[in-house]
């Protein structure tokens, strides 16, 4: 592959030389710290880590004030003395640190892989949960949404994440991002928005930032599917094309930024005292409260279906035309998902892996049963699709906190969530008159918020010591202490929690509500009444989902 | 000749099949339909929300027969289409002039 890019791009690379050589100031950062496409210089012996995450090179301390600077030269110097002593073995460790780089690249791209997978899962969820006549509309916007907002994300999306994610949030895992190093709005501990790695080009076109890019860009691509669900059976697929780029380029990166690209809520435990900063280890509010809440205002902008509601205000039941795609669609999101919240680890390293794949799994089943008994009990008969919409909601509500907790809060969370789910449902269709045929918002949106609250309650500090630079040798006044929560002694965790995630649905919410409100105004993002009476498939995509006689009741 | 419509249960189709069979009927003809008769179909609950299905499937025979054996044939796919309970269907029962065989084109009024 490295031979092959050599010889297939001589001019550009001789065009990125000579632009280098005419800037002698990018020339001078560059001198520190390159990027690396090809990923021959990632990973060396300052990679290499034992199994807390001791480094294994010895660095020169710099503040000569600082009390234990003596202690510090002296283990620095007998570093170097054994160093000078034994060369082979400085040589074996930059051979070992490339292979933990290599290993957590693995890892991160794999995982990545799975959560790309839920896409499947999704479309087949979607799909199964619509009446028949829109099925063919809801694939085409489970597959566009993929397909632009990924583009969006490459052009600007990456940049406004983790433009500065060097600064504050370096993924050492895999080798770091060293080059993303500039904050567009914002400085320091107040970073809002990433400045740097438009179009991958420059210090993102590096091997370490693209595997980050890899696995953060499935992240975006789910917050912009869980959309499809609210919006369904009723958007044109322009304006969905609209909402797409929406979530790709802005609405998505921008809190992405604040909270895993290095930026300011991440930094409120430096900045504030406020526990480890804004914690969301997976995504419960970053992707799943963002793209949960910008559905919400969505729903609330198109309006409910044609009929959804009767003359006398009260829902009518529009049935899922296949149970079969919702069931095996919800087990594929189960599959993904142990990519997307083991895989946020970003290195196989990190053995942690293997509590959070449990924890994630715990939830999952003991929201669905909650969900399934909570229903089973209110209205006499358990109904499938809740059940899978409880699979998902502990899901959801697990993703943050899952690396933090132990398995009995995974399954006290997970069980919340199921019954949340349920409440949500009934809120949203009976109350509120938001009409969400797939109950995005519940999951998402309401599950996700929990997730990020439920951290701050249940977060165990059995993990996560340094998180966001803070208590790396001690933390409430015990050495290798993690993100704790209130259950277990720190309230000013759960409150950041508290605001982090109440703060992201009210981003979310606020932003989309603005601008699709606006876009609405302009040209409606509605399908007339006709279309929508007759089903979508034909008058948008000129086709149906089913092939001819399919839709005949097979004789016994 | 009489021409045989049978409204029966999807899952009767087979001892219906079977027992025109045995009382020598070769040619019938079947067609899924849906529809409803005095009950208006069955409720359902979908979401915690109840609404009804009013249009239940069900398989519609079309068998023709000489006018001296109808009576029989319909007492046979009564027989074999009974279950007793609520959805049984219909059998109607009509007059016809004639047919013709396409392959042939003769004309038939037995």
């Amino acid at each position: 592959m490295v031979s092959m890019s050599l010889t297939r791009r001589p001019r550009f690379r001789a065009l990125l030389c000579a632009l280098l050589l005419t800037l002698p100031a990018a020339g001078t950062v560059f001198a520190q710290a390159s990027p690396d496409p090809a990923g021959i210089a990632t990973g060396d012996k300052t990679s290499v880590t034992d199994a807390g995450g001791g480094s294994f090179v010895v660095a020169e301390p710099t503040d000569k004030s600082a009390p234990d600077y003596a202690e510090k030269k002296k283990a620095y110097d007998e570093f170097q003395a054994s160093a000078q002593k034994e060369p082979l073995a400085m040589k074996l460790a930059d051979g070992l640190g490339h292979v933990k780089i290599a290993t957590n690249t693995a890892w991160t791209l794999n995982t990545g892989y799975l959560v790309l997978f839920m896409q499947a899962g999704f479309a087949l969820l979607t799909c199964g949960l619509v009446r028949k006549k829109n099925a063919g509309h809801l694939m085409m916007l489970n597959f566009a949404a993929y397909v632009f907002a990924f583009l969006a994300y490459y052009a600007v999306g990456f940049a406004f994440q983790f433009g500065a994610v060097a600064l504050n949030a370096a993924p050492a895992n895999i080798g770091g991002t060293p080059t993303l190093n500039r904050f567009l709005l914002g400085s320091g501990l107040w970073g809002f928005l990433g400045g740097k790695g438009f179009f991958l080009t420059g210090p993102a076109y590096d091997a370490s930032a693209n595997t980050m890019m890899l696995f953060q860009v499935v992240f975006m691509e789910t917050a912009g599917y869980i959309i499809v669900g609210s919006i369904c059976e009723r958007i044109t697929f322009g304006a969905f094309l609209l909402c797409e780029l929406f979530v790709g380029a802005l609405l998505y990166p921008i809190f992405g930024n604040w909270v895993w690209g290095g930026g300011w809520m991440s930094q409120l435990g430096a900045s504030m005292g406020l526990g480890h900063g804004y914690v969301d280890f997976a995504g419960s509010s970053v992707v799943h409260a963002v793209g949960g809440f910008c559905a919400m205002a969505l729903a609330i902008v198109l309006g409910p279906r044609e009929g959804k509601y009767g003359p006398d205000g009260k829902p009518v039941a529009f049935p899922a035309h296949n149970l079969v795609f919702v069931v095996a669609g919800t087990f594929i999101l189960l599959f993904g998902w142990m990519g997307f919240n083991p895989g946020s680890t970003l290195g196989a390293t990190d053995l942690r892996i293997s509590v959070v794949a449990v924890n994630t799994n715990l939830a999952a089943v003991a929201g669905s049963a909650s969900a399934l008994l909570v229903w089973y009990w209110i209205f006499g008969k358990p109904d499938i699709t809740m059940a899978c919409n409880g699979m998902l909601a502990g899901l959801v509500a697990i993703t943050a906190p899952c690396a933090f907790v132990g398995p009995t809060a995974a399954v006290v969370i997970g069980a919340i969530a199921g019954a949340i789910v349920c409440g949500g449902v009934l809120l949203n269709e009976r109350i509120l008159k938001i009409d969400d045929p797939c109950g995005a918002i519940s999951v998402h949106g309401f599950c996700g918020w929990f997730g990020a609250v439920a951290l701050g309650i249940f977060a165990d500090g059995t993990y996560g010591a340094g998180w966001n630079g803070i208590g790396a040798a001690s933390y409430l006044g015990a050495a290798g202490r993690g993100v704790t929560g209130l259950l277990h002694g720190d309230a000013s965790q759960f409150l950041v929690q508290l605001g982090g995630a109440t703060l992201c649905a009210v981003y979310a919410f606020g932003f989309t509500f603005l601008v699709f409100k606006a876009v609405n105004a302009v040209k409606s993002m509605r399908v007339s009444r006709e279309v929508e009476i007759e089903g979508l498939d034909v008058p948008e995509f000129g086709m149906e989902a089913y092939p001819e006689g399919s839709e005949q009741v097979s004789l016994a | 000749m009489t021409l045989l419509k049978a409204i029966v249960r999807p899952d009767k189709v087979d001892s219906v099949k079977e027992a025109l069979g045995q009382i020598g009927i070769s040619g019938m003809t079947l067609f899924e339909v849906r529809g409803h008769g005095k009950q208006k179909g069955h409720p359902a609950i979908y979401r915690g929300q109840e609404y009804n299905v009013d249009l239940v499937p069900k398989v519609q025979f079309e068998v023709v027969v000489d006018d001296s054996v109808a009576e029989d044939v319909v007492a046979t796919i009564i027989k074999s289409a009974k279950t007793g309970q609520i959805g049984d269907g219909r059998i109607f029962v009509i007059p016809i002039s004639h047919s013709y065989k396409i392959r042939t084109g003769d004309m038939d009024r037995q």
